[in-house]
Parts: structure tokens; sequence; C-alpha cells
């Protein structure tokens, strides 16, 4: 689903490598947690897939496209099938829940009948029944987070990034969102969770990938944080 | 569903930076107005060069016992000879396509017709006599007039040849200027009025970015994204344009109309010329606007 070949970003400003000749492969439908400190090139990795940066070196293959050969004006529907997830939720506040996760569809310009459909149907699915009226100030960082997760998922992507999805919430609240993330997984999403957080690393048993200073350094199928942690 | 929301984005970035708004409207309406003015006086002066151009003639004025040139003191009042030749130099000239000879009376009838109405005190002053005869020539293309004028003038009996030509020149030059002075004050608030849409863009662009940031994530068409903005400002440039229509529209029902009146003749333009300018600037006004907010969001809406 996502095919890392021997790829390398370096960013203008900096003379370090953010990305050194990684070659990663995620197969449809896993889970894989993607950790490592600040700078060591997570970010990158999931700007990468979305084409917002393009690689010095090497190629990057999502959803069975080779990025390097797609046209700018084809990116907005390989985005399409890839869903984000950010730590600071990036929800609208003057719009409500339904809004919020009906705007992801507005913009591509499916149907309203169809939006009226699938929005309820999403929002459930993130145990956020009742709520779809609340407006996001009146909701917790967890209800938020999970309402960024509905709008990510309401197209049902192939992908689904999640960008240290638990960083602003507190540990009880973040094990009900990787529940989420979790039951998303299981309708056969893949999952690429960039993260910090060791204690849900290590309670999940998923594929870890470490990266540090732009190298991958482990990448073990049933892992846990970091040994030296 | 589309167009609903393409449109209600629209109308809330209007909303919002609605003083900006307004001074793009202001600007883009006082550009368009003075551009389409100095597109009016140019219209107007083409078509009363046509007019005059084939109108034009030379009016050759003879000696009377009266005169008061130096030529007709010296030879007195132009004789019978004089006249036959200089009928005979007219035939010989190429670039004559015509001509009448009019005597004193038929001058003086002529001149009473043509001011008596708008003028009656001058019509009266003027008596049988006060007006030389005169011959009215017709030139098969008013570039010769210089031509013929040298070939009659000071030949024996004529007083003066009118200077029809020059006197027109230098009104059409004067009109000439107004229209350039227009177009040049029209450019420059063309290009204040490009800053401004610039700039307006830019902060609906900015005020904005967390719902195009959004649009983006999940795959917006790039299209999608920009039109409500390209469309604020063709909006801007339309209701610009609009407010400009109204002054070309007054432009040519005041100026204009007191130009014309200065002739005896009907040199009005039509509403099909009038159309046009406003055409014209409109679609100026909001190409102007919807390319320069093209331009703008190309540095400030990354997609």
């Amino acid at each position: 689903m996502i095919h890392f070949d021997n790829v390398t970003k370096v960013y203008p400003t900096q003379k370090r490598p953010a990305l050194d000749g990684v070659s990663i492969d995620v197969d449809k439908g896993e889970f894989v947690f993607l950790v490592g400190p600040s700078g060591s090139g997570k970010s990158t990795f999931l700007r990468l897939v979305l084409k917002e940066e393009k690689p010095d070196k090497g190629r990057v293959h999502v959803a069975g496209k080779d990025l390097a050969r797609l046209s700018n004006w084809k990116v907005p529907h390989l985005r399409r099938r890839i869903g984000c997830v950010f730590q600071d939720f990036r929800l609208l506040p003057n719009k409500n829940v339904f809004e919020n996760v009906a705007f992801a569809l507005e913009v591509i310009g499916k149907p309203r009948r169809f939006i009226r459909k699938v929005v309820p149907e999403v929002v459930e699915l993130v145990g956020l029944e009742g709520k779809a009226g609340r407006m996001p100030g009146e909701l917790s960082g967890g209800e938020q987070q999970r309402v960024a997760i509905a709008r990510a998922f309401v197209n049902r992507p192939q992908i689904l990034l999640a960008d240290e999805p638990t960083g602003n919430i507190d540990p009880a609240t973040s094990i009900g969102i990787m529940k989420v993330l979790d039951r998303i997984n299981r309708t056969g999403t893949t999952v690429v969770m960039a993260t910090h957080d060791a204690a849900i690393v290590d309670s999940m048993r998923k594929r870890v990938i470490e990266l540090e200073e732009g190298l991958v350094v482990r990448d073990q199928t049933r892992g846990v944080y970091g040994q030296a942690y | 569903m589309r167009a609903q929301f393409v449109l209600s984005e629209t109308w809330i970035g209007l909303r919002r930076n609605l003083t900006m708004t307004i001074a793009v409207i202001t600007t883009v309406a006082i550009s368009l107005a003075l551009f389409g003015a100095g597109l009016l006086v140019n219209q107007q002066v083409s078509e009363m060069r046509n007019y005059w151009d084939q109108r034009i003639t030379l009016t050759i004025y003879m000696c009377t016992d009266i005169s008061p040139t130096a030529t007709c003191q010296e030879n007195g009042e132009a004789t019978e000879e004089d006249r036959t030749q200089l009928v005979e130099t007219l035939d010989g000239l190429n670039e004559v396509e015509e001509y009448r000879y009019l005597t004193a009376a038929e001058a003086w009838q002529d001149f009473q017709e043509r001011i008596g109405s708008s003028n009656e005190a001058l019509a009266g002053a003027a008596q049988e006599g006060d007006i030389p005869d005169n011959y009215r020539v017709q030139l098969t293309n008013p570039d010769h007039y210089d031509t013929v004028r040298a070939a009659v003038d000071g030949a024996p009996g004529v007083d003066t040849v009118s200077d029809d030509q020059r006197v027109l020149e230098q009104f059409f030059s004067l009109l000439d200027g107004l229209k350039w002075a227009a177009l040049v004050v029209a450019l420059v608030q063309l290009a204040a009025a490009a800053l401004l849409i610039g700039n307006t863009i830019r902060l609906s662009a900015y005020s904005r970015r967390r719902e195009t940031g959004i649009m983006r994530l999940v795959g917006a068409s790039n299209f999608y994204i920009q039109l409500p903005f390209l469309l604020e400002g063709a909006i801007a440039g339309f209701i610009g344009g609009l407010i400009a229509s109204g002054f070309i529209v007054a432009t040519r029902y005041t100026l204009l109309t007191r130009i014309e009146d200065w002739f005896q003749f009907d040199v009005a333009l039509g509403a099909g010329a009038l159309l046009y300018v406003i055409g014209v600037s409109m679609i100026l006004g909001v190409l102007l606007c919807t390319i320069t907010s093209f331009l703008t969001l190309r540095r400030y809406l990354k997609v």
C-alpha cells in the first residue's frame, strides 16, 4: 500500500537529510507505529506519502501509484484515498460536529443525500452518537480528536495517516482514541501512526518502525516503543 | 450542492473583508470610468474625423472692394478674368473632386441658413455682401489639402483660403490630449486596483487558511479550492464595472453631448458605440480582478 524505495529527502535549509535512503513497505490493512525522537523524519515520511513534498532520491509508491509520475492535478485524487489526523485536531470552530465531518465530503462534490446518510454512520463509529450538533468548543480534547478521525475516515480512505493523534490528550482518553483507530484498521484501512507515546505503542503490540536522524534503525512486527526506554 | 457551497464561501469572503471589498470596488469603478471615458472620446474623435474627412472643403474667398488683405488692396476687386483663371487652375488639379461657385448673395443665404437658428445676433448683423463670393472646393482626399491650398493661395483676385482643416486639427488634438490623459490616469488607477485586489485576496486566503488547508488534505481539487476566491475578485470587478458604466453613460450624455453641440452637425455616438465601451470596460474589470486573484492565489494558496 505504501512503498518507499531508498528515499532521501533534504530540506534546502538543512544540511542533514530528513530521510536518508529509507526503504519501507507497508501492506494493505497493516497497523504501523512510526516512532523516534523529534526531527527523526516521521513527519517527512507522512508528507511524502501525501505528496506534500517530493523526494530528492528514490521512489515513493502509494496505493499502487508512483508519486513521481503523478501529475499535480491528480494529487487531490490521491489525497481522497488518504485520511489525515493531527495532534491539533484542525477542526473548523464555527461548524458543528456534523458540519465538520460533512465538510470533507462537500468540498469533493459529494451529493447532499449521500452526505446525510454516511456522516451519522461515521459519527457513531467514532463514538460520538448524540453529539452531532455540538460545536468543537463544547467538546473535550478526546472528543474533538474523534471528530477529526471521523472527518478523515468519512470518505472511506484506503490509508489513514495519524501524526501524534494522542499528543494533546491525556492517557486515559488516548486509549479510547486508539480503540477507534483499531476499529478503523479492522475495516481493512491501512493505519500509519507517528507517535511519542510509549505506553500506547507497548499496549497495542503492532508493527513498529523506529527512525533516527533519517534512518530506519528498527522494524519489528510486534514491537514495543523501545528497549532503552 | 457544489454551487451552493462555492457561492456561500464567496459571500463569506466578501463580507469578512468588507472594507477592502469596498476599496477594491471603488478603485475599479474609478479606473474603469476613466478608461471608458477615454475610449468614448476616442470613438467620438474618430467618428468626427470621418465626418469631416468626407465633408472637408476648401473655401476660396475672392477679393471685393472692401477686402482688407494686402493682395486685394493692391489689385482691387476680383475680375471675371481672375475667376476664369482660377477655374482653369482648379480644373487642372487632380486633387479636386468638384467645386461650386457661390455668388455673394448665395453665400449670404447659406450663412443665414447655417448660423441663423443658433446665433440670431450674428446672423442679423451680417449683411449681404459681407461675405465675398467664393468657391467651395471638394477634395478627393483630405490629405491633399495643402497641395490645393498652395496652388490657389495668392492667385490674382484671391483674398483668403479658409483654414477649416487647421481649426479642426487643433480641436482634435485637444480631444486627443484629453483622451490620453484619461487613459494614463486610468492605467495608473488600474495598477492600483490590481494591487488592492491582490491584497484583498491575500487577506481572504489568510483568513480562510484553516478551511483551505483542510480542503487540500481531504483532496478537494485546486479549482474547487480557488473558485470562491476567484469569484470574490470577479464579483468585486463586476460591481466596480457596473458603477463605472453609470459614469460612462453620464459622460456620454453630458460631456460628449456638449462637444457635439458645439458643432452644427449631428455626429452623435450611437447606442452601439456606448454599449461597446461599457462592454469593453466591464470585461476588462472582471478579467483584471480574476487574473490578479489567480496570480495572488498561486503565491499564497499552496496546493
